[in-house]
């Protein structure tokens, strides 16, 4: 490979050589042939180097979705409001192992402004999960086109989240064929914190980790479901459209929080 | 004491502070409070809020620690993971711990109202959960509480409130120190039981001030520590009653420092006197002067609490005294001050004074096994 590169430099050296000839020698016709066979000599030399560079470890057309809509693959994975930390973790355990923490700090703050300036111009937007106060959660992150009541926080959410979110990083492992180790390791870790869903520090299995998230959930589910539809309907009856996605700063909750 | 007098009282703590705003007191200083309750210096310089580290600095004594960096980033991550996914991680030990049925996972961030409120807001949330006879167990997560001391309040923030079982409240502390074996370092363990009793003081006084009975907060604190060398949390009831005693007997102490104050030279100061940048221009020969007006109380464990030890500790070398052989033998050594005055009453160089005779005849002792032993 090395060889023809070397003899494809050589041909290039010489031909501008003779263009360089014809040229002064004002020989219109023989330059531009001359130039012709440079442009392609150089396109087969552009050719080879790329031949023999290393093939690039990721998938280049992976990279190139917007950050927003890998947040938005991890939520519709999810299902629940959900931290940073864990949709940074579902994205490397599922996706393209792209997204770092860092880049999810302003987000919120941008599809805000976005929301503020032209509403409803996107089909989605990342938006706050509201509090009891119909403050905006810190750090959470939910889906624009999810009912409120699935977008707003009671007391035992966190918990109910959480084993929601275990049920669904599950669910999807006994979809896939061979399930990335990554993701294994992600849902035993969740595991360990659910009773009866692993034994020890074993590797967890997906449908016995379903069958014990879903035992601790129905302890909750019926107070959990009573509670935020009291905020969704707070929240429906009280705020404006920009408020219900994005939340009320600290200073408006006065008004009817407690 | 009157209105005049606890003006006079607070203009006399300023006199000694100097013209800066005094320091607030956060939860580990008020616990090393606790650390060493008969030392008037350390009460005196409390009371009046008087930034310890810049004196130590200015007379020459730095303090040896400080908190690395690095270790408050641990410690960081480390509660962090705790409390991840709604305090995943605690329920699982606190389940494991204290038997929390499965039904009580309530969580309730107490940041989410912005941080001018959290005071208010936990003490609305307190309240509620007191009054409410479900006893539905609540992790309030970054509450903050108020201390009155000695005259000025100080807010604390303990890491993690949990309401539950029988509808007592208990503290929680995340630290991550490793908890190896069952064991952890005990000095550690020690710090954090300290610090763990303020915070449970401060809850104690809240409910009390809301009306409810404060023996309902637990004197049983449950410690979070990483498990073995892994990063897995692990938890333990550590029984905070004896640093609860020890901490409410100094602070109803300091309320009375007025009267160490009164045995104070008049015109007496700890103002560096700083100038416009802050840097200070009084001299440090005078400053140390004034600090040496103030008796203090040395005693090896002060390396690790307090700011002013290495001054402390060089004065306790200069006049040999006994101090610095640690409490267990000042103890034991009752009514002897200085080293010297002890070798000499062991070789029998120096008569007893009155009420020595029992320490001098276990000295001369002790004396006597040494002399056969090099023998």
């Amino acid at each position: 490979m090395s060889d023809s590169l070397d003899a494809l430099e050589r041909r290039i050296a010489e031909l501008r050589a003779e263009v360089r000839r014809a040229v002064a020698a004002r020989e219109n016709a023989l330059a531009r042939s001359l130039r012709g066979d440079l442009r392609r000599a150089e396109q087969a030399w552009d050719a080879a180097v790329t031949a023999e560079a290393p093939p690039r470890q990721r998938e280049p057309e992976i990279a190139l979705v917007p950050i927003r809509e890998q947040v938005h693959q991890a939520l519709a994975l999810l299902g629940v409001p959900t931290s940073a930390k864990l949709i940074v973790a579902v994205n490397d355990a599922f996706f393209s192992r792209e997204l770092r923490g860092s880049q999810l700090t302003s987000l919120r703050r941008d599809e805000e402004r976005s929301f503020r300036s032209d509403p409803y111009a996107r089909p989605y937007y990342l938006c706050a999960a509201l509090t009891d106060r119909l403050s905006p959660a810190r750090g959470l992150l939910t889906d624009s086109t999810w009912p409120t009541e699935l977008r707003v926080l009671g007391p035992l959410s966190p918990r109910v989240h959480f084993l929601t979110s275990a049920m669904r990083i599950a669910e999807h492992l006994t979809r896939l064929a061979e399930p990335p180790e990554g993701a294994m390791r992600l849902l035993s870790r969740m595991a360990q914190n659910i009773p009866g869903a692993v034994e020890g520090f074993a590797p967890a299995d997906p449908v016995t980790a379903i069958r014990a998230a879903g035992a601790e959930l129905e302890v909750h589910r019926a107070a959990d479901a009573a509670q935020r539809a009291e905020v969704a309907a707070r929240a429906t009856s009280r705020l404006s459209d920009v408020e219900r996605l994005f939340g009320v700063t600290a200073m408006n909750t006065l008004r009817g929080a407690c | 004491m009157n209105r005049l007098q606890e003006r006079a009282f607070l203009n006399r703590l300023e006199e000694l502070r100097g013209p800066v705003p005094p320091r607030p007191h956060d939860a580990r200083a008020i616990a090393a409070l606790a650390a060493n309750p008969g030392c008037t210096r350390r009460s005196v310089m409390d009371a009046a809020g008087i930034d310890k580290d810049r004196t130590a600095r200015h007379v020459g004594f730095p303090a040896p620690f400080g908190q690395s960096q690095f270790a408050i980033t641990r410690g960081n991550g480390f509660e962090a993971l705790v409390k991840e996914n709604g305090c995943a991680e605690l329920l699982r030990v606190l389940r494991e711990l204290l038997g929390l049925p499965v039904s009580q996972v309530g969580y309730q961030d107490v940041e989410s109202v912005g941080s001018h409120l959290r005071h208010s807001h936990t003490r609305a949330l307190i309240d509620r959960a007191a009054r409410e006879e479900d006893g539905a167990a609540v992790f309030y997560d970054h509450p903050l509480f108020s201390l009155e001391i000695a005259g000025h309040t100080s807010y604390l923030e303990p890491d993690v409130v949990a309401f539950q079982i029988g509808g007592r409240f208990h503290i929680v502390e995340i630290k991550s120190f490793g908890l190896v074996d069952g064991q952890a370092e005990p000095g550690k363990v020690a710090a954090a039981a300290r610090q763990a009793a303020v915070y449970v003081l401060a809850l104690r006084r809240l409910l009390a001030d809301l009306g409810h009975d404060p023996e309902r907060v637990s004197h049983d604190v449950v410690l979070i520590c990483p498990e073995n060398f892994a990063n897995r949390p692990a938890g333990a009831l550590i029984d905070v009653r004896k640093q609860l005693a020890v901490l409410n007997r100094q602070l109803a102490r300091m309320t009375r420092v007025e009267r160490l104050l009164a045995d104070l030279p008049a015109g007496l100061t700890f103002d560096l006197a700083p100038d416009e940048s802050g840097v200070p221009t009084r001299s440090a020969e005078e400053l140390a002067e004034a600090l040496r007006q103030v008796p203090a109380r040395y005693a090896p464990d002060c390396l690790s609490t307090c700011d002013l030890c290495m001054f402390c500790r060089d004065e306790a070398r200069v006049c040999g005294s006994t101090d610095m052989l640690g409490r267990q033998i000042r103890d034991q050594l009752g009514g002897v001050s200085r080293v010297s005055e002890a070798l000499g009453l062991a070789e029998g160089t120096r008569e007893p004074a009155e009420g020595q005779e029992e320490i001098a005849e276990l000295l001369r002792l002790a004396n006597r096994l040494r002399e056969e032993s090099l023998r």
